[in-house]
């Protein structure tokens, strides 16, 4: 079983760029909401907080959010998936709805910081750079002659 | 009238609820992805990105990978939190994940499959585990088989090459790796010790520097058990006793100990304050209660032990006033004389 994400550099250079808000709250549901109306109106800049952080509000919660651009060496995609697979073995497609650069991310009640769990997670994006650089083989063969002189001395 | 009332009970069909479940089926869930940029299919390429599932050795079971033109291989990652959803244009998706690909060597895929089938001999990669399509997909169109040096002896026979899995080269060949990573979270200054620290307190300089060359084996430790979710359990603890990281109970033990004979040294420069070394007491069984060395019984026996030896301090630290207070209250009854039972 495979998954085609269904798009070539062609239709990603023409797809159309999304307006997405990340927002702290489990909604049971999907679908058409009036977000222009209901949620963008009432975004407002606060610079009490700082430069860049915005204020709005989900059902009387306050929300505190900040325009964030997708980590670096990244795009942002949105798939969506048209048809619904007849088996589970079956071959699957995502469709390409979008893309974007930039989000809103929207903390509850808190300014966002390097202490929300969304910033430390990115960094685990550079720890797997970092473990998947390929070994030089000059290094593997000195480290296991090293290994070897250790273990020779130690006992 | 009551039939009136009946009338007005009556389920409306509800155009919201309606409209709601058509929706629902018009439009599936979305998924947000970060994709690394170099993965993308560029402007006249044709080729389209795939997710397949490759046996992940950390997590015992399939999981999904993407891969490119059968020439790049990635890890998909997933970010989530509890309570997240996402607002695209003018649509809620309920699905608050982020897929974000990662950057994977391959090779560490492929050094469960080689430890499992070419531990006592060596195999061509097409006759190994010929009946598994993913995994014969996976040796032999994605992998570099250039990079299988790292991990096992090659033999070459005319044009065929043969892979012996090698544990020794293995096993340094991932403590590089894990040097790689420590490199990485220091450089990103991430917290590794084991008690959990707050991004929000600014810490002082000096107590970075204190920290920074005590915790040298807990940046190992952690990188240890970053490299250890791509490899088989037993694999993992091979690598541990390699790369000589001691438990994380035993070092607490360590630190609990460092710490109290630096407070006592602290202690002894300051003249031996009577409070510093009621301190060290309580220190010293709350270590043991933490190292699991004494059980509840005894620690309850130390607690009992510690107040009958404070009274002798008490006596000493009479200073000249109270002693003068004793000498006026002499002769003088005692007020505990009025409450006596008769």
């Amino acid at each position: 079983m495979s998954i085609t994400l269904d798009f070539n550099g062609k239709n990603l250079a023409k797809s159309k760029t999304l307006d997405l808000h990340y927002l702290p709250a489990k909604i049971d549901g999907d679908g058409e909401a009036n977000v222009e109306q209901y949620f963008n109106n009432y975004t407002r800049e606060a610079t009490d907080y700082g430069s860049g952080v915005f204020t709005n509000a989900l059902r009387g919660y306050p929300l505190m959010g900040q325009r964030l651009k997708v980590p670096e060496g990244f795009k942002g995609l949105v798939l969506q998936e048209t048809e619904k697979p007849l088996s589970e073995s079956s071959d699957r497609q995502l469709r390409l709805t979008g893309v974007f650069e930039e989000f809103t991310y929207w903390n509850y009640d808190k300014v966002p910081s390097n202490g929300d769990a969304y910033r430390q997670a990115l960094i685990m994006s550079d720890v797997a750079q970092a473990l998947a650089q390929p070994i030089n083989e000059q290094d593997l063969e000195a480290e296991i002659a090293r290994n070897k002189e250790n273990t020779k001395t130690s006992p | 009238m009551s039939k009136k009332t009946t009338r007005g009970s009556k389920p409306k069909p509800d155009p919201d609820a309606e409209a709601a479940g058509k929706k629902s089926t018009a439009t599936a869930l979305k998924k947000v992805l970060f994709v690394a940029e170099k993965a993308l299919p560029q402007d006249k390429d044709e080729q389209k990105l795939r997710l397949e599932r490759f046996f992940h050795p950390g997590q015992n079971k399939e999981a999904l990978f993407m891969t490119h033109d059968n020439v790049q291989i990635m890890e998909l990652l997933e970010y989530a939190e509890p309570r997240r959803s996402w607002l695209v244009n003018s649509e809620v998706c309920s699905n608050g994940k982020i897929y974000m690909t990662a950057p994977l060597d391959p090779t560490l895929l492929a050094v469960h499959h080689l430890r499992k089938h070419c531990g006592q001999r060596a195999m061509s990669l097409d006759n190994i585990a010929v009946d598994e399509p993913s995994t014969s997909r996976l040796l032999n169109e994605i992998i570099n088989p250039d990079s299988l040096k790292c991990v096992a002896d090659v033999k070459k026979s005319g044009d065929l090459s043969f892979y012996k899995f090698n544990q020794e080269r293995t096993l340094a060949w991932l403590a590089l790796k894990t040097r790689q990573v420590v490199g990485v979270l220091k450089e990103k200054n991430v917290h590794c010790g084991h008690s959990a620290q707050s991004q929000n307190f600014v810490r002082s300089e000096k107590l970075a520097a204190e920290t920074a060359s005590t915790n040298e084996m807990d940046y190992t430790r952690m990188a240890c058990d970053i490299v250890g979710r791509y490899l088989d359990s037993d694999l993992h603890e091979k690598l541990t006793s390699y790369l000589h990281i001691t438990s994380e109970i035993q070092a607490i033990v360590e630190e609990k100990a460092a710490s109290q004979k630096r407070k006592s040294k602290a202690g002894q420069e300051g003249g031996g304050e009577t409070k510093k070394i009621k301190l060290n007491d309580n220190d010293a069984s709350a270590k043991l209660k933490s190292s699991g060395l004494v059980d509840s019984d005894t620690d309850h026996n130390t607690s009992i032990t510690s107040p009958t030896a404070a009274p002798p301090l008490k006596e000493r630290s009479l200073t000249a006033k109270e002693k003068a207070l004793a000498k006026g209250a002499k002769g003088t009854k005692s007020i505990a004389s009025f409450f006596k039972v008769k």
